[in-house]
């Protein structure tokens, strides 16, 4: 097992500088999940950790030790990758067997090592067969046996399970985390499915135009946001940003005017923000709520998800539509008709013109 | 599809099948001429009367071009020749390839055109450079001297290259993260991968080889390191030409290659189905 500890990492293309200093300190044993949109860094910042793209300013610690131009198969890691890339014209066995052969590790031992991972994953009958005479969710493990064979102290996941249908990828992600429990190695993980990085990671890092937008438990993340962008990236549907304007303080609370010009009540320190200075208020799907008083809003679409029900509407000085979660079973409206919306002022979010999150007032914090 | 439609489709397979038979029939003239020279007796070749098939017809050509002993050692020669260019030419070509394809090194663009701007030279023009430089190495009436000139093959390079560029780059990241360095890479996983066109261009490249006539014309003054090609050259007496014989050596010489083509013909058209991207 191994630490891995980055110190402003950049990474540039010609003049093109895609990693922008990037620091972060992954612990030993840790499950650690790299999220964020298409073309934000992260596979690029997976690979540099692998030893498969150059450093170009920075340093990597891995378990203490500068690793920047150590050989990828010195740096005790193992990547699985998108593509699984196992080897077509090799059985199972041979592919999970080759960086051992590499390494020149006796015939019996790579038998054995191949024998008892294949075991654990539950492969052991596919050990005969190539790589095309697998499913998906087989190769998937193939992949997962050739990395683990190796006994890495650290493994790196390039989006493993984009390649798997919805049903093999929710069983596949549970099984990650039985391995990592099993394992307790240190693990890296990239994705751009928030489902899997909530339900994996210990830690999560989101990633957006080659930096680090926010640090933290998938719960930190997701009930204190740093900013829009992390606001919006996690939770599904993404979270309602509404355009607001501060309208004073009311006791713990912060008034703002919403653009119909109704008022509601955050619990948001606004600091020395002057009143009318213009706020983005973000508040999750679930945490909206059809009642019989608040702001108005017109329904444009419903949609049943079986446990639960989506209602968009349409509001007022809001661009697109904002979605409410409500529970199914209970009375949905039509679309076109005209509902009221509310919220707790505990479980809305406020954020500057920069996109930065308001902190949250103390009371509120405190029960956080 | 309407009756008409079906009738015409039929009429234009008609038209194909008939066209491929005139070309295979153009083709295959010359060889069988060949086959039929070569088992006339000498004196018949030089008939003023036209025979499409032998008045008589013995096999007394192929006893006399066995009997006169050189052609068993031109075959040797253009065997080992013809197998060392083919074996240098895919390790020089299969590297360069691998490397314009995959390795990431200052100049590649540049070293990469100049490579295959010798496409745009034609190898009548180096004769007499490479002549003289062989001379000097002290490399005339030599296998390496007859070899080497011909192991250099852009077309090849170019092929392989447009070929790796396909195979997606996990294959060599997994292997460089499995400890391979990149001729290990090269060896253990893109040559296997490549296994088809790197029979087709072995094949082609074997066959160019042994047909070759320039070069070891131009190499070559002794009998004894002649190849096929230049061998059949020496098939006349005091006489002339003796036209049976020529085609009988002809044949023979032909023979191992026309074999190798047809073992490796499956592999050779996958190979370039391959290639074209078409399989």
């Amino acid at each position: 097992m191994a630490s891995v500890r980055l110190r402003g990492i950049e990474k540039r293309y010609g003049d093109n500088l895609v990693i922008k200093g990037v620091d972060l300190d992954i612990e030993d044993g840790q499950f650690v999940v790299f999220v964020g949109p298409s073309g934000c860094g992260k596979s690029t910042l997976l690979r540099m950790i692998a030893g498969l793209e150059d450093i170009s300013g920075g340093t990597l610690e891995l378990n203490g030790k500068v690793c920047n131009d150590v050989a990828p198969a010195r740096r005790g890691i193992a990547m699985v990758f998108q593509s699984y890339a196992l080897y077509p014209h090799m059985t199972v066995a041979e592919n999970m067997g080759f960086a051992l052969k590499l390494a020149k590790v006796p015939k019996a031992d790579i038998e054995e090592r191949v024998r008892r991972a294949a075991a654990a994953l539950q492969i052991e009958h596919l050990l005969e067969r190539k790589p095309k005479a697998l499913s998906g969710g087989q190769r998937q493990r193939v992949a997962i046996g050739r990395a683990i064979v190796r006994k890495p102290e650290v493994f790196l996941f390039d989006e493993p399970l984009s390649n798997l249908d919805a049903a093999l990828r929710a069983q596949t992600r549970v099984e990650l985390a039985h391995l990592h429990r099993e394992l307790g190695s240190t693990m890296v993980y990239v994705t751009h499915d928030q489902v899997e990085a909530m339900t994996l990671g210990q830690k999560i890092v989101v990633f957006n135009g080659g930096r680090i937008e926010q640090v933290g438990t998938p719960l930190e993340l997701y009930e204190r946001p740093a900013n829009l962008f992390v606001a919006g990236f996690l939770g599904s549907p993404r979270m309602n940003v509404i355009p607001v304007s501060l309208a004073g303080e009311e006791g713990d609370a912060t008034m703002v005017r919403l653009p119909d010009g109704s008022m509601a009540a955050v619990s948001a320190e606004v600091g020395r923000l002057a009143p009318g200075a213009a706020l983005s208020l973000g508040v999750r799907p679930e945490h909206l709520r059809l009642a019989s008083t608040g702001f108005g809003a017109t329904v444009g679409l419903v949609e049943y998800l079986g446990d639960v029900t989506l209602v968009h509407v349409q509001v007022q000085g809001v661009d697109g539509m904002l979605a409410v979660k409500v529970h199914t079973g209970g009375p949905a409206p039509a679309t076109g008709s005209r509902v009221a919306l509310a919220f707790d002022a505990q479980q809305a979010y406020l954020f500057d013109e920069g996109g930065a999150a308001l902190p949250a007032a103390r009371a509120h914090a405190a029960a956080l | 599809m309407s009756t008409a439609n079906i009738k015409s489709n039929a009429g234009w397979t008609a038209l194909g099948a008939a066209c491929a038979i005139v070309l295979a029939v153009l083709w295959a003239a010359p060889l069988l001429w060949a086959l039929s020279t070569a088992l006339r007796p000498e004196l018949e070749t030089v008939s003023a009367e036209f025979h499409w098939l032998p008045q008589t017809w013995t096999l007394d050509a192929f006893r006399k071009t066995l009997a006169a002993g050189n052609l068993l050692r031109w075959l040797f020669n253009s065997a080992l020749v013809a197998l060392g260019v083919t074996v240098v030419t895919m390790a020089i070509s299969l590297m360069a390839a691998y490397a314009f394809s995959q390795l990431r090194f200052r100049g590649k663009g540049i070293l990469f055109a100049l490579a295959m701007l010798a496409f745009l030279v034609p190898f009548e023009a180096l004769l007499v450079p490479l002549f003289r430089t062989m001379n000097q190495l002290g490399m005339i009436n030599s296998y390496a001297g007859i070899v080497l000139p011909q192991v250099v093959s852009p077309v090849v390079i170019y092929v392989f290259k447009g070929f790796f560029d396909e195979i997606p780059a996990d294959f060599r990241e997994a292997a460089v993260m499995d400890g391979a360095g990149p001729l290990r890479v090269l060896w253990s996983v893109y040559l296997p991968i490549s296994g088809n066109i790197v029979w087709a261009m072995a094949i082609v490249t074997f066959i160019a080889a042994w047909n070759n006539f320039l070069w070891p014309f131009i190499i070559v003054t002794s009998t004894d390191m002649m190849t096929i090609p230049l061998g059949l050259t020496q098939t006349y007496d005091a006489f002339g030409v003796r036209y049976a014989q020529l085609m009988a050596a002809a044949l023979l010489g032909a023979f191992p290659v026309a074999l190798a083509y047809i073992l490796f013909q499956k592999k050779v058209t996958q190979g370039f189905l391959a290639a074209s991207g078409l399989k």
